[in-house]
C-alpha cells in the first residue's frame, strides 16, 4: 500500500510532464508519421496513400535542391564554428587582464532577438551601403597595395606608390627572422631568453603576414575572376558559387549566412571555456615535467578534456541546422534562385503555404531520419577520440 | 584553476593575446556599434557610400543661413545657371498646380512633400500659391523682361522676381538646399496635409554650406510608433511572463519527481525525456499546428504559453542534474521529520536551488522573448503580434528600406536582453557553465 502510494506521488510530480510527453510530443510525433502516408488536403480527412508521399520525394528536384543547401551550410557553418569557439574559449582562458569584459563582449551577440540578428545582418550585407562591404573595400585597398607589388610592377606604377610599408615588411621579416633565431646571435643577447624569443617570435609574425600577402597575390593571378568579385559581393543577392572552379558549393548568400552564424559563436566558446577550466592543472604540470610544448599540451591534453563538449555540441548543432528558417525566411525569403532555401523552409513552405500537409510531414521524417543517422554516425566517428574523464 | 594558468605567460605571448581578443572583440561589436549608429542617422545618410571612416558611424549634416538665420539643411540638387542664361528665384501672381511645373517647389511644397520628385506631386496636384518661391531654371523657363514663368503645359503665369541666379563669382557650385526638420526622418509622412508650417529653402555656393554630424534621437520615438511598439511590448511580456512562470513550475516539480522520487519505469521516463531533446521543432510542427487548429487556440496566445506549463525536456534535465547535486541528508533529514513531499520540495529543494531556477526562468525568458517561429505560424492578427513579428512585418511591408527606423526600433528590441544579462551576470554566467558541464 504504502508502495502504491509512494508510486502515486511520485507520477503526480511528473504528471504534467507526462501530459506533455504523450499530447505534445508523442502524438505529434506519430500523427506526423501517419500523415507522411497520406494525402491531407486542407479540412478534409487524411486519406492514406501509401508510400506515394515519399516516392515524390525520391524524384522532386526541390526537395534535393534543399537538402543540399542544408548539408552544405552545415559542412561548412558547423567545422568553422566549431573551431572559431574553441579557439576562442583558448584565447579567452588565457590569463590576461580584462578578461571578463572579452568574455561579455562575446557572449553579447547570442542576446540579439533572431529577427534583430537577421535585420541588422541584412542591412550589413548590403551591396551599397553595408558595412561589410565599406569595410572590405578598405581592407582590399590595403591587402591590394601589397598584392600589387607581386603581381603587376605596372599596377604599382600607375597609383605611383612603389613602397607599401606593409610590402616592405616582407623583406624585413625574413632578414629579422634569420638574425634573431640564427646561431649568429650573440651570447649577451642569448642570456636574456626573453628578448631572444620576442625577436623571434615577431619575426614568425611577420612571416605570417608577408604569406599572406603572397597567397592573395597568387589567388589574385591565379583566379581574378573570385578575387575580384570579393572585393564587393552582392552577399544575399548572389547566387553564384564561391569558389568558382568547385562544381558545387555553397553560393555567396549561403557563404553570407554562415559568416552570420559565426557571430553569434561566443555563446559556444563560453560553454566549452567553462569546461576547459574544469581540466585539472596537474595534468598540465606533468606534461611540463615531461618537456611537452605549448601545442602538444593542447592536442594531447585540452582537445582530448573537452572533448565530450565537443560532441555535445557538434551534434546540437546538427539539430540545430535542420532547423534553420528565422534568418533564411527574413533576410532572403529561400532566394537568391532558391539557393538559401533551407529544408526547415521547404517544409514550411509545403504545410503553410501550399497545403501539402502530406508530403511535408513525409519531408519532416526524412529530416528526422537523416538527423539520428547523423548523430548516430557523429558518435560512432568519435567514439575512440572522445575521453570521458572517470568512466 | 588549470595549471597552465598557474605561472603567467611571457609579456609579448599576452600582448599578442590582448591584441586578438581586442580585435575580435572590435569585430565582434561593430555590427551592433553599426546599428547603434544607423538608428541615430538621417534617411539619406544611410543611403549614400560614406566619404570617410567617421561618416560610417556619424552621418554627416548641413547648416546654411538663410534669411540671416541657421537652418539645419539638405543638400538637393546641383545648379548650373550659366552667364547667358541665368536663373531666377520667382513668386507667381497666379496659384497653379505643382504639377504643372517640371521641378516643383515652393515653401509649403517641402513641407509636405519630403520625398519631393515630380510624380508624387503630379499625383498629389500641389497647389502654388501666390506667396510662396519658385526656382526658375532650364527648365522651368522665366522671361524676365515680360515676367511670365512657362509651365511644363505651355501655360505662361505672371511672377515678380525674388532674385537673380548668376554662376558664383568664385567659381563654386550652386547647390540647393532645403530645411531639414527631425520629422523628416518619419517616411511615412509623404502626402501628409496637416502641416502648417513652411518650409525655408535657398541656393547658396558650396562655401557657404556648413559640415556637421547629424544625430536625430527623433528616430526612436517615431520607428517605435511605426512598429506598434507599445501594444507588441504587452503581448511580448504577457507570453514571457506566462511561460516563465509555467517552466519554472513545471521543470521544478517534474525534475523533482525525476531526482528524489521512486517509481516504476521512472528511469525509462527520463531516458524518454533526454531523447525528445533530439527531435527538431519541425517534425512535430504540422501535427501540433492542426491539434491547436482543432482546439481553436490558432490567433490566439495560448499556442505560445501553454505548454510550457506542462515542462520543458532541456529543462527538467537541467534541474534534475542540479537536484541530484543537492545533499541527500537534508532530504532524509526533512522526510524523518514528517514532511510531505511538496513541503520539501518547497523549504528545502527550492531554496538551495535557487541559482538554478533563476537560471531556468531567464533562459525560458530569453528563449521566448527571442522566438519567431512560434509567433508567425500562431498568430495572424497584428494586434496580436509579438515584438519580433512586428518588427518584421515593418521590415517586409517597407521592403527593408528605412533602415535608420529598423534600426532604431531594433536596438530597443535587443536592449532589454542586454540590461536584463548584465544584472543577472552571475546567474547567467554559471547557468551557462551548467549548460556545458552536461556534456
Amino acid at each position: 500500500m504504502a508502495n502504491l502510494r509512494r508510486h502515486l506521488s511520485g507520477y503526480s510530480f511528473i504528471a504534467p510532464w507526462l501530459v506533455a510527453l504523450v499530447l505534445f510530443i508523442g502524438f505529434p510525433f506519430l500523427a506526423g508519421l501517419y500523415f507522411s502516408f497520406c494525402d491531407y488536403p486542407p479540412l478534409k480527412t487524411p486519406v492514406f496513400i501509401g508510400l506515394d508521399n515519399y516516392a515524390e520525394l525520391v524524384g522532386d528536384v526541390k526537395f534535393h535542391h534543399s537538402m543540399g543547401v542544408t548539408l552544405l551550410y552545415a559542412s561548412a557553418a558547423i567545422p568553422l564554428g566549431v573551431l572559431l569557439a574553441i579557439t576562442l574559449a583558448m584565447l579567452l582562458n588565457a590569463r590576461v587582464r580584462g578578461q571578463s569584459l572579452y568574455r561579455v563582449i562575446f557572449y553579447i551577440p547570442h542576446l540579439v532577438p533572431t529577427v534583430v540578428v537577421a535585420l541588422l545582418w541584412m542591412w550589413i550585407f548590403n551591396p551599397e551601403y553595408g558595412l561589410l562591404n565599406i569595410v572590405l573595400a578598405r581592407l582590399f585597398q590595403a591587402a591590394d597595395g601589397w598584392t600589387g607589388i607581386f603581381v603587376s610592377l605596372a599596377a604599382a606604377a600607375e597609383r605611383q606608390n612603389f613602397f607599401e610599408w606593409p610590402a616592405a615588411l616582407l623583406v624585413i621579416a625574413p632578414v629579422l627572422a634569420a638574425i634573431s633565431i640564427g646561431p649568429w646571435v650573440p651570447a649577451g643577447l642569448r642570456a636574456r631568453p626573453s628578448l631572444h624569443r620576442f625577436m623571434a617570435f615577431a619575426a614568425i609574425v611577420l612571416v605570417v603576414a608577408g604569406s599572406l600577402a603572397l597567397v592573395n597575390a597568387a589567388l589574385t593571378y591565379a583566379d581574378p575572376f573570385d578575387m575580384r568579385k570579393l572585393h564587393a559581393p552582392g552577399w544575399l543577392t548572389d547566387a553564384d558559387t564561391v569558389p568558382s572552379f568547385l562544381p558545387y558549393g555553397p553560393s555567396m548568400a549561403l557563404w553570407a549566412l554562415i559568416l552570420m552564424s559565426l557571430w553569434s559563436v561566443g555563446q559556444m566558446a563560453i560553454i566549452y571555456l567553462a569546461k576547459l577550466q574544469d581540466v585539472p592543472g596537474e595534468l598540465y604540470e606533468a606534461a611540463d615535467i615531461d618537456g611537452a610544448n605549448w601545442a602538444q599540451k593542447t592536442w594531447h591534453i585540452t582537445i582530448p578534456m573537452i572533448s565530450p563538449v565537443i560532441l555535445f555540441n557538434v551534434v546540437m548543432a546538427i539539430i540545430g541546422t535542420f532547423q534553420v528558417f528565422a534568418e533564411p525566411y527574413i533576410m532572403t525569403a529561400g532566394g537568391p534562385e532558391d539557393k538559401t532555401r533551407f529544408v526547415a523552409m521547404f517544409v514550411y513552405d509545403n504545410a503553410f503555404l501550399y497545403q501539402r500537409v502530406g508530403y511535408a510531414s513525409a519531408v519532416a521524417w526524412v529530416l528526422f531520419i537523416m538527423i539520428v543517422v547523423l548523430t548516430l554516425l557523429a558518435f560512432r566517428l568519435s567514439q575512440k577520440r572522445v575521453y570521458y574523464a572517470g568512466r | 584553476m588549470a595549471g597552465e594558468n598557474e605561472k603567467k605567460a611571457a609579456w609579448y605571448l599576452r600582448v599578442c593575446v590582448h591584441a586578438i581578443l581586442a580585435t575580435g572583440a572590435l569585430f565582434f561589436l561593430l555590427p551592433l556599434l553599426w546599428m547603434m549608429a544607423t538608428s541615430l542617422k538621417p534617411l539619406e545618410e544611410t543611403m549614400k557610400y560614406p566619404e570617410n571612416a567617421a561618416e560610417v558611424f556619424f552621418g554627416a549634416g548641413h547648416r546654411v543661413v538663410i534669411g540671416g538665420q541657421k537652418y539645419e539643411v539638405v543638400l538637393e540638387r546641383e545648379i548650373k545657371p550659366t552667364p547667358a542664361q541665368p536663373f531666377f528665384i520667382v513668386r507667381p501672381k497666379e496659384p497653379f498646380a505643382a504639377g504643372e511645373l517640371w521641378l516643383a517647389f515652393g515653401a509649403d511644397t517641402w513641407r509636405k512633400f519630403q520625398i519631393f520628385n515630380q510624380q508624387e506631386l503630379t499625383q498629389m496636384n500641389a497647389e502654388i500659391t501666390p506667396e510662396m518661391n519658385v526656382l526658375a531654371d532650364e527648365t522651368n523657363r522665366f522671361d524676365p523682361a515680360a515676367g511670365l514663368l512657362t509651365l511644363r503645359s505651355g501655360r505662361k503665369v505672371p511672377a515678380t522676381v525674388v532674385r537673380e541666379l548668376k554662376p558664383d563669382p568664385q567659381g563654386d557650385l550652386l547647390r540647393l538646399v532645403r530645411e531639414w526638420r527631425p520629422e523628416d526622418t518619419d517616411t511615412k509622412d509623404v502626402g501628409a496635409t496637416d502641416h502648417e508650417a513652411t518650409r525655408a529653402w535657398d541656393v547658396v555656393p558650396e562655401r557657404d554650406i556648413e559640415k556637421t554630424i547629424r544625430m536625430i534621437p527623433e528616430n526612436y520615438p517615431v520607428a517605435l510608433t511605426r512598429v506598434g511598439f507599445v501594444r507588441s511590448l504587452i503581448n511580448t511580456l504577457f507570453v514571457c511572463v506566462m511561460c516563465v512562470a509555467g517552466s519554472v513550475v513545471s521543470s521544478v516539480l517534474v525534475a523533482y519527481g525525476f531526482a528524489f522520487l521512486e517509481f516504476r519505469a521512472r528511469n525509462l521516463l527520463f531516458g524518454l525525456t533526454v531523447a525528445t531533446m533530439m527531435i527538431p521543432f519541425a517534425i512535430t510542427m504540422i501535427p501540433v499546428y492542426l491539434l491547436y487548429r482543432e482546439l481553436g487556440w490558432i490567433g490566439t496566445f495560448k499556442p505560445l504559453w501553454v505548454t510550457s506549463w506542462f515542462g520543458s525536456a532541456f529543462f527538467i534535465f537541467l534541474l534534475r542534474q542540479f537536484f541530484l547535486g543537492l545533499p541527500k541528508d537534508l532530504l532524509d533529514a526533512a522526510r524523518i521529520d514528517g514532511c510531505t513531499e511538496l513541503e520539501i520540495l518547497w523549504h528545502v529543494v527550492v531554496p538551495l536551488a535557487r541559482p538554478a531556477i533563476a537560471m531556468v526562468a531567464l533562459f525560458t525568458f530569453l528563449g521566448t522573448w527571442k522566438d519567431f517561429m512560434g509567433p508567425l505560424i500562431y498568430l495572424n492578427h497584428p494586434s496580436q503580434f509579438t515584438l519580433s513579428l512586428s518588427l518584421q512585418a515593418f521590415a517586409s511591408e517597407h521592403g527593408g528600406t528605412p533602415w535608420h527606423l529598423l534600426m532604431a526600433a531594433s536596438t530597443v528590441f535587443s536592449l532589454p536582453l542586454v540590461i536584463l544579462f548584465f544584472a543577472t551576470m552571475k546567474t547567467f554566467i554559471k547557468g551557462i557553465a551548467m549548460t556545458g558541464i552536461k556534456g
